[in-house]
């Protein structure tokens, strides 16, 4: 049986390396995938574009559209001369907020009588809306306010607001991170189920069927090598972790003690895969299509908090999500076993049944 | 319908290459009105390339090609216009049926839709298929589907009809029929040409066109081309025809070796003539005769000492296997009443029959009759839905685990791992047999010593030729000396020269104690076996040697395996009529 | 081109893909199984957010405070703890996503009239989150215990979703999106499925000529295509009560146009390779990954760095995305958005153009 063994565990190790196509996706996964993500996701509001239409065109009107444009958040799109045109901006999208700055602005904001100014969001995109709003009330609020303020003996509490684990608040880390979970989800299913559906079509795995060579011999065979590989694959994103700036707080050792569990459902899904496909394009579009509401439902690319309750309970049954808090965890937040025990346990949990499904089912397909 | 061209197919220095590899090279071709003509030529040869060019689905990389008296390259929409080009394996719609394969081939090649129904009515009657109008293709047997892939490309009743391989994978009966159907087309003034690597197809052409590793090596009629192979093909009937091969796979003037059940056939460098010395070993070994060539001697004769063969040959005796427990008087397999039914469809039906140790038997029959499911069934890889079957000395059904180490198995497709080097195929085989270090490099040694694969380690498996691909996958399945061996179709696509030597090792195989079950469909391999069982519809229709099947028809047929089995097929046929079946 | 050759090729791939169960399936099924978990699953909106409190004054100032947080409908209280190590181990553990930490003397501290710091201890891991729990955390914070008058009255108007629900947002993009993933994907496949199969020897062998051939694969992908689009289309107004505030007429017949652009792109990428997987591989790293991280459906363009934004404005899923969130959401029509139509329109053309190009009637 060791013979036996050794000898199916060495082809699986001789065909990886020879596969350029799969090598090559596997590098570009954990790279180049990541770093074009990285460059192109954010719901970070920076640079949006806002028309100042300042009907009053004084110092003090100037000064408050100067200190949206110093900010981050905003950059200029130009200085409509109506509201009319402000709004027809928007309309096209031109512009995605307007500030109307009042005529008579300067002279009410020195009599003290608070002037009224609008600002005009696009709502299309909720999520950057929302966020520009709280930034412009934000900027509205503290315009003016530094001067004394009367109060009638009572004091105000002082927000002294800290941001952890992020304090540059960027979205970089998290989908770094989350790439990084996502490339191990992929490759730890696609591999093993290419693997399989390409003995199927080549053939082979009817002349291995003839030899004494056994189905859990085999099933190890096709396991075995992809957590490995898939534990190795990790070196290189570090890399890309380095370059961009993303700290490791916590134990590597975990992390990569943890990702071996993980990547023990992702196996099971692709052994699950290939034992149902009979090619390799329906292995392909099962992968891709069937991870599909996996990637959804784990918060990779917006937390599982903010779904629905029902999604939120499904979503505990996925192993990417307690992955995502596992890495989000360690190198963020410095997050050890001690705190990260139910995530281990969760993966523990989905990963075994999965992993003797998947064994049962390798055995009936026509493959074991 | 014809056009008056003189030349139907005028090709010129006619090649095409694929990245570093000539495909065909520096063909010279001439084709005239109502002719057929026969491109034979084993696997990579180049026969597609070259009716893919002529075909003007294919630019040349130098020379020319005018088909039709229309260049292939500058008009090749005139020339696809006029002509049906019928491609190899089944290349019709497989969810579209009958009729509407054949509405859209005439749509397609403007046929006017008032001339369609008559014209189909008449294909479909020549081809037999009026019953099947409307069944998917998809659906129909390997047969039928060429003949309605013949049909989707007479419908436009075109100038020129090329064929690649229509007979592949074809059962004898429906081939016969193809042929039937390619003759009354011609008649209507037609030209044929196609390619083929069945020799015995050569034989009912007109002009045959030899192809070898791209290059046109012979052309000419029939008698012409057996004409070159007069006085240099001998045949040898002795008792000892281990002996007999061995003596002749040392001499150089000996091109070709068939190891034939009974005698042993080979042939002679035609300017040299059979040495004196040579001659008189023989006839001390048994009796010697010269025999008639066949087109496959002549072109063995005419391409041997070209190409990667090596000239010193092994697979000379092999010394007899160790006989294992349990085997000892026991036939090498034997089948009881095996049947196996997948969903209603019957796909062996009662089969029973025996091979002694050390035999080779042959099993012959189409497509979808049932042979592979057979051997599935005897290697432990199917369960029988019904009946049993013992196989060296194991019984299929309690032990198919234990069936295993003690046999081989060739699979149709050469499934070897394409992505690594032979050594690595041949080191991975030996573990998963059991053999690690020395017990593996011994067998690994012994058997790529007999099957000739010394100096190959290291290639990439994908890129050998069919050949090796082919003695590579016997080597794979005999390293641990098993008792049994099955291979099913280990030949298809091999050049003559590398199935002589095949067949000779499987006989040497046999020889040394091994029971061999083969299946071909080249019928003229029957020879080589001991025995043959003929399967049609999962049944066995006839089961002994060649001999003895020709005697026990009713009626006189001519010696060739393709006579007999037809015979047999019509005879098979007939009974099912009578008991209220149907035929396909 | 004779008309009666292309409606061959367009009888027969129809029955084809018919009696194809599933791939009809997927086509019809995948889109909506896109369109349910894109709608629900991304959300941004914040809300029901785990608060965790250490409480060192435990006056009922403080605990006004904490009122104040529920009250707001954002926050729910997760945790109360003891001690700072508690604190950081609630936020570790993700057990909490925001920490109120209010000092000893909190209650006396205000009653004297002076400021009292309260820190709010964030999780910043999810920055578009994490920003807006910051900000309502100060604004809660800084309006304890009363608001004060600000310099500038602001009067915000949000246009176009006032109720900035994620499903106004995501549903009209996603028209755009689910376009780009299967109509290139199965005419892709259709082709390379007919070079692996051989069958496309006989259509080359033939007088078929490309462009009758392309146009006769065109014309029942595209009716999938734009069965699919009307079906998202019909489910986000329906189920997702999406708003349509503009015309409904102008959506489809841009939409034909664009499923015009993706079944060429699925042409165009068969006549690159011949084989199936390939061209799968290509189609979605193509089509599909280009438009759902560039077209603005949901990432904004407008932070991305400027060669990146460049990239994106060379996508067609852009255009469509901001013509049908133009015309779902603003009401726009014509006057407004013809620029975006005029560049589909182009990008039809060309993409076709260079598809009827490359396709040639030759094996190799």
């Amino acid at each position: 049986m060791g013979t036996r063994l050794t000898g199916l565990l060495i082809k699986e190790m001789l065909q990886f390396l020879r596969d350029r196509v799969v090598l090559i996706l596997i590098l570009w996964l954990y790279t180049v995938e990541i770093v074009i993500c990285t460059l192109a996701v954010s719901f970070e509001v920076e640079n949006m574009p806002l028309a100042i239409a300042d009907l009053d065109r004084t110092p003090a009107s100037r000064a408050l559209g100067q200190s949206f444009l110093v900010t981050e958040t905003f950059a200029s799109a130009g200085q409509p001369a109506s509201v009319t045109e402000a709004t027809a901006w928007l309309q096209t999208g031109r512009a995605r907020a307007a500030l109307v700055i009042p005529e008579g602005f300067q002279r009410d904001l020195a009599r003290g009588e608070a002037p009224a100014v609008q600002i005009l969001i696009d709502g299309t995109d909720s999520n950057i809306a929302a966020q520009a709003r709280g930034a412009a009330l934000g900027i509205l609020g503290r315009f003016g306010a530094a001067p004394a303020l009367e109060r009638n003996g009572r004091g105000n509490a002082q927000p002294v607001v800290r941001v952890w684990y992020n304090p540059e608040r960027t979205y970089n880390s998290f989908t770094v991170l989350s790439m990084i979970a996502l490339a191990a989800l992929m490759v730890g299913v696609i591999y093993p189920a290419a693997s399989i559906v390409r003995e199927k079509e080549a053939g082979t795995i009817e002349q291995l069927r003839v030899t004494p060579i056994g189905t859990m011999e085999l099933f190890v065979a096709k396991t075995v090598p992809t957590l490995v590989m898939g534990l190795l694959s990790i070196f290189p994103s570090l890399l890309i972790v380095w370059w961009f700036g993303v700290p490791l707080h916590g134990s590597f050792a975990l992390f990569l003690a943890l990702s071996a569990v993980f990547l023990v459902s992702a196996v099971a899904i692709g052994v699950l895969i290939g034992s149902i496909s009979r090619t390799l394009q329906q292995a392909l579009l099962l992968s891709f299509f069937g991870l599909f509401p996996i990637l959804f439902l784990s918060g990779t690319i917006t937390p599982a908090e903010s779904m629905p309750e029902v999604l939120q309970t499904l979503s505990l049954v996925s192993p990417l999500r307690h992955y995502m808090d596992v890495i989000l965890g360690v190198f963020l937040k410095g997050a050890g076993l001690h705190e990260l025990w139910p995530q281990a346990l969760a993966l523990a949990a989905i990963g075994t049944p999965l992993f003797l499904l998947a064994a049962w089912i390798f055995r009936r397909s026509p493959v074991g | 319908m014809a056009e008056p061209h003189p030349a139907i197919i005028r090709a010129q220095r006619l090649g095409r290459r694929f990245g570093g590899r000539w495909a065909v090279r520096d063909v010279d071709l001439h084709v005239s009105r109502g002719e057929i003509l026969g491109l034979v030529g084993p696997d990579g040869a180049g026969k597609t390339t070259l009716l893919q060019l002529c075909a003007a689905i294919l630019d040349p990389s130098e020379g020319e090609c005018r088909v039709l008296g229309f260049d292939t390259v500058r008009q090749s929409a005139e020339v696809t216009s006029r002509i049906g080009y019928m491609a190899q394996g089944f290349t019709l719609y497989s969810r579209l049926t009958v009729a509407e394969n054949l509405k859209f081939a005439a749509t397609a090649r403007g046929v006017p839709p008032g001339l369609l129904p008559v014209r189909r009515a008449q294909l479909l009657e020549m081809a037999g298929l009026g019953p099947f109008i409307h069944r998917q293709e998809g659906a129909l047997s390997g047969g039928m589907r060429k003949k309605l892939a013949l049909c989707a490309n007479l419908v436009h009743r075109p100038a020129l009809l090329l064929l690649d391989e229509p007979g592949l994978g074809v059962d004898p009966l429906s081939r016969r029929e193809l042929w039937r159907m390619l003759e009354g087309f011609r008649r209507e003034g037609a030209t044929i040409a196609f390619s083929t690597s069945y020799m015995d197809e050569a034989e009912l052409c007109d002009r045959v066109a030899f192809l070898d590793a791209g290059r046109l090596v012979a052309l000419g009629t029939p008698a012409d081309l057996r004409a070159r192979g007069a006085g240099a093909v001998f045949r040898v009937a002795s008792s000892e025809p281990g002996v007999v091969e061995s003596a002749l796979s040392r001499v150089p003037e000996v091109l070709g070796v068939q190891w034939q059940a009974r005698e042993v056939r080979f042939a002679v460098d035609p300017a040299r003539g059979l040495p004196s010395p040579l001659r008189s070993a023989l006839e001390r070994l048994g009796r010697i005769a010269p025999a008639p060539p066949t087109i496959e001697d002549v072109f063995v004769i005419l391409t041997a000492g070209a190409g990667d063969r090596p000239a010193a040959d092994t697979g000379a005796a092999i010394e007899p296997r160790p006989r294992g427990p349990g085997e000892a008087s026991v036939p090498g397999i034997s089948a009881d009443r095996l049947s196996r039914r997948f969903d209603g469809f019957i796909a062996v039906d009662d089969l029973s029959f025996e091979v002694r140790t050390g035999e080779v038997f042959g099993l012959l029959g189409a497509n979808g009759a049932g042979k592979t499911t057979l051997i599935r069934m005897l290697c432990g890889l199917l369960p029988p839905s019904s009946g049993n079957a013992r196989v060296a000395g194991t019984d299929v059904v309690a032990d198919p685990r234990g069936l295993r180490q003690r046999i081989g198995y060739m699979s149709q497709r050469f499934s070897l791992y394409g992505d690594l080097s032979v050594a690595e195929n041949l080191a991975f085989f030996a573990r998963a047999y059991g053999l690690d270090r020395r017990a593996g490099r011994e067998a690994i040694a012994w058997a790529s010593g007999v099957t000739g694969l010394a100096g190959l380690e290291h290639q990439s498996v994908a890129r050998l030729s069919a050949a090796v691909r082919q003695r590579l996958g016997l080597a794979c399945s005999i390293l641990h000396r098993p008792a049994v061996v099955f291979l099913d179709e280990p030949t298809s696509g091999v050049d003559p020269l590398s199935r002589f030597r095949f067949w000779r090792l499987v006989n040497a195989l046999a020889a040394a104690g091994t029971t061999v079950l083969v299946t071909t469909h080249y019928l003229e391999e029957a020879a080589y076996c001991h025995r043959l069982g003929l399967m049609h519809e999962g049944r066995l229709i006839a089961l002994g040697d060649l001999a003895a099947l020709r005697a026990a028809l009713s009626e006189e047929v001519p010696e060739t395996v393709e006579a007999v089995f037809v015979a047999y097929i019509e005879r098979e046929r007939a009974r099912v009529l009578r008991e209220g079946g149907t035929a396909s | 081109m004779k008309p009666s050759r292309v409606t061959a090729v367009i009888e027969k791939e129809t029955k084809e893909i018919v009696r194809d169960p599933v791939t009809v399936g997927v086509a019809l099924i995948m889109p909506l199984i896109m369109l349910f978990l894109f709608g629900y699953a991304i959300s941004l909106d914040v809300e029901d957010i785990r608060m965790g409190v250490l409480d060192h004054d435990r006056s009922p100032a403080s605990r006004q405070l904490v009122d104040e947080f529920v009250r707001s409908g954002y926050f729910r209280p997760a945790g109360a703890y003891g001690t700072p190590q508690e604190v950081e181990s609630a936020l570790q553990r993700n057990a909490v996503k925001l920490a109120l930490v209010i000092p000893p003397g909190f209650q006396e501290a205000l009653a004297r009239g002076e400021t009292a710091p309260v820190q709010a201890l964030v999780d910043g891991t999810y920055s578009a989150s994490a920003n807006l729990v910051a900000a309502y955390a100060e604004t809660i914070i800084a309006g304890f215990p009363e608001v004060v008058a600000p310099a500038v009255r602001v009067e915000v108007r949000v246009w176009y979703n006032p109720s900035l629900r994620s499903a106004n947002f995501v549903v009209p993009g996603l028209f755009g999106v689910i376009l780009m993933a299967f109509p290139p994907l199965l005419t892709a496949l259709a082709i390379t499925r007919e070079k692996e199969s051989g069958s496309i020897q006989q259509v080359y062998a033939s007088p078929l000529t490309p462009a009758e051939f392309l146009a006769g694969k065109l014309v029942p992908y595209g009716l999938i295509a734009f069965l699919q689009i009307v079906m998202v289309i019909a489910a986000g107004f329906l189920w997702f009560a999406v708003p349509m505030r503009g015309s409904l007429d102008l959506l489809l017949a841009v939409g034909l146009v664009y499923v015009f652009v993706t079944v060429g792109i699925g042409l165009l990428v068969s006549t690159i390779t011949n084989s199936q997987v390939v061209a799968m591989l290509l189609a979605l790293i193509v089509a599909l990954m280009p438009s759902m991280l560039f077209s603005g459906f949901l990432f904004p363009i407008f932070t991305m760095p400027y060669v990146a934004q460049l990239y994106a404005r060379t996508l067609p899923a852009g255009y469509f995305v901001d013509f049908s969130r133009g015309v779902v959401l603003k009401g726009a029509g014509l006057p407004e958005l013809w620029p975006a139509v005029a560049l589909l329109f182009a990008y039809t053309i060309i993409i076709f153009a260079l598809a009827v190009w490359r396709f040639r009637k030759k094996v190799a």
